[in-house]
C-alpha cells in the first residue's frame, strides 16, 4: 500500500487486518522515514500481535527501499515468515511519498494506491504510476469531502479515464462499507494469487518517455 | 568491472538504510567538520577487522566462511550491530544469488550462515566474483568510508562533492589497509564509544537509518 503522506494508508491497514485477521494469518512491514510511528500506530490499534508487525529504516529513501532496493523490505518479510510461519497476506506500507512512488513486482504481488479528499480533489487528475496503474486506487475519507470543498464524483471519473478500466474505490473509515470492499478485493487478490493467476503488474516509471531518438 | 559493480551503491543490498554509527554520533554533536575523522577513525578500527575478515573469506570453503562468522561476532560485542551487519550481509548475498547463481559455495553459505556478517558474505561474494583477496579488502574498506559519506549528505548540512572529496582523500589509506588486510591475521580493535552509541540508537526517537 503506497501513496502521499498523510493519506491514511495506516489506518487503512488496521481496518482490513480488523476485519481479515480473524480468517488469515497476517503481517505488516512498516517503511517509516523518519521513526517507526507506522509500526507504533498499527501495534497501538491492537488488530494484530506487536511480533507481526516490523518496521524497516529506509535512510531518507523510502522510495529507493520500496523500488530500486528492495533488500530491507524483503528481509523484513521473510523474518516474520520465519517468526510467526507461513503468513497469507503481508501488507507493506511504503513510506509517505510522492506521487511518482511505485513497489517493484519483485516485492508487492499487487498494489493499492491510497489518495484522500483532503489532499486536493485534483489529485487524481494530476496522475503518475500509482494513480494510473496501481492494481487498486483508494479515494480515502470521502466523508470529509463537504468540509475540504472535494467534489468525490470529479475525483472518481478523472480516476477512471487515467486507468483504463483498473478499480478505483471511495473509501471512509466511519463508513463499514467501504472497508468491506476494501477487504473483499483483497479476498479476491488472495484467491487469485492461490490459483497461480494473479501476475503482478508494474505501475512503472513516472510518465512514458524515451531516451533515444525517434 | 565487477569490483567496480560491487562497490556501486546502486548494486542492491541495503546500504542506503545505514549510516555507520554517523547517525547517533550526530545525535551527541558531531559536526559536519569532524566527519572526516569519524570516517578515517572507523578504518583503522571496524574497517581494519572487516577488511581482514573480507580478505580471509575470498580463500574459503563453507566451514572455514562459517568460523570466520564466529570470528566476527565475536568482534562485535553489541547485538544491534551484528544485526545490522546481518541484515547488509544478506542484502549482498540475496544479489549475488542472483549474479552468480551456480555458484555452490555461495549458496551454501546462503544456506548455512545464521550469523551472515557483511564483511564475511563480501569476501564470499567476491571469490564468486573472480576477485582477490586485496580487492576484497579494499571494497570493504571502500563501503565503509563512503557509506558514512553517503549518509553525512542527508544528515548534515554539506555539500555531497565534499563528502566525496573525504572519501578520496583516503584513497592512500585504504590502499595500505587493504595491504595490510590480507598480510596479517584479524586484528581484534575495541570501539567503545560506537558500541555505546549503537546501544541507545535502536530506541532513539525519529531516527532515518537502520544503523
Amino acid at each position: 500500500m503506497g501513496g502521499p503522506v498523510g493519506t491514511g494508508k495506516s489506518s487503512l491497514i488496521a481496518a482490513v487486518c480488523r476485519v481479515m485477521a480473524g480468517e488469515l494469518e497476517l503481517g505488516v512491514v512498516t517503511n517509516d522515514i523518519y521513526t517507526t510511528e507506522d509500526a507504533r500506530f498499527l501495534r497501538e490499534q491492537g488488530v494484530l500481535a506487536p511480533e507481526r508487525i516490523e518496521a524497516v529504516q529506509t535512510g531518507c529513501c523510502p522510495h529507493t527501499a520500496i523500488r530500486d532496493d528492495i533488500s530491507m523490505n524483503l528481509q523484513a518479510v521473510e523474518e516474520l515468515e520465519r517468526s510467526q510461519g507461513p503468513l497469507a497476506v503481508v501488507f507493506v506500507e511504503s513510506g509517505g511519498d510522492n506521487l511518482t512512488a511505485a513497489f517493484s513486482p519483485a516485492l508487492a504481488d499487487t498494489q493499492i494506491f491510497v489518495l484522500d479528499c483532503a489532499g486536493g480533489d485534483d489529485v487524481p487528475r494530476k496522475g503518475g504510476p500509482g494513480v494510473a496503474r496501481s492494481d487498486l486506487l483508494v479515494i480515502n475519507k470521502v466523508d470529509l469531502a463537504p468540509y475540504v470543498g472535494a467534489d468525490v464524483a470529479l475525483m472518481l471519473a478523472d480516476s477512471n479515464r487515467r486507468r483504463g478500466g483498473r478499480p478505483t474505490l471511495a473509501v471512509s473509515l466511519r463508513d463499514p462499507a467501504g472497508v468491506a470492499g476494501l477487504c473483499a478485493w483483497v479476498g479476491r487478490q488472495l484467491e487469485a494469487w492461490r490459483r497461480g493467476t494473479l501476475v503482478s503488474a508494474d505501475p512503472g516509471a513516472p510518465a512514458p518517455h524515451r531516451h533515444a531518438p525517434r | 568491472m565487477l569490483e567496480l559493480l560491487l562497490g556501486d551503491a546502486r548494486t542492491p543490498s541495503g546500504g542506503y538504510a545505514h549510516s555507520g554509527g554517523l547517525e547517533a554520533a550526530v545525535a551527541e554533536g558531531l559536526g559536519p567538520g569532524e566527519v572526516a575523522a569519524f570516517m578515517r577513525a572507523r578504518l583503522h578500527t571496524v574497517g581494519r577487522c572487516q577488511a581482514a575478515l573480507a580478505a580471509a573469506a575470498v580463500g574459503a570453503d563453507l566451514p572455514g566462511l562459517l568460523a570466520l562468522d564466529g570470528e566476527a561476532a565475536a568482534r562485535s560485542l553489541v547485538a544491534a550491530v551484528r544485526a545490522a551487519d546481518r541484515s547488509l550481509g544478506l542484502g549482498l548475498l540475496r544479489t549475488a544469488a542472483v549474479l552468480w547463481p551456480d555458484d555452490a559455495i555461495l549458496a551454501a553459505y546462503r544456506g548455512a550462515s545464521v550469523l551472515t556478517p557483511r564483511a564475511v558474505a563480501l569476501g564470499a561474494v567476491c571469490r564468486a566474483a573472480g576477485l582477490g583477496r586485496r580487492a576484497a579488502a579494499r571494497l570493504s574498506l571502500y563501503e565503509d568510508a563512503a557509506g558514512v559519506a553517503g549518509a553525512a549528505v542527508k544528515l548534515l548540512p554539506l555539500d555531497g562533492a565534499r563528502a566525496s572529496g573525504w572519501v578520496a582523500a583516503l584513497a592512500g589509506e585504504i590502499e595500505e589497509l587493504a595491504g595490510e588486510a590480507v598480510a596479517t591475521g584479524i586484528p581484534s580493535t575495541a570501539t567503545p564509544l560506537l558500541d555505546r552509541r549503537a546501544l541507545s540508537h535502536g530506541a532513539g526517537e525519529g531516527r532515518l537509518f537502520a544503523s
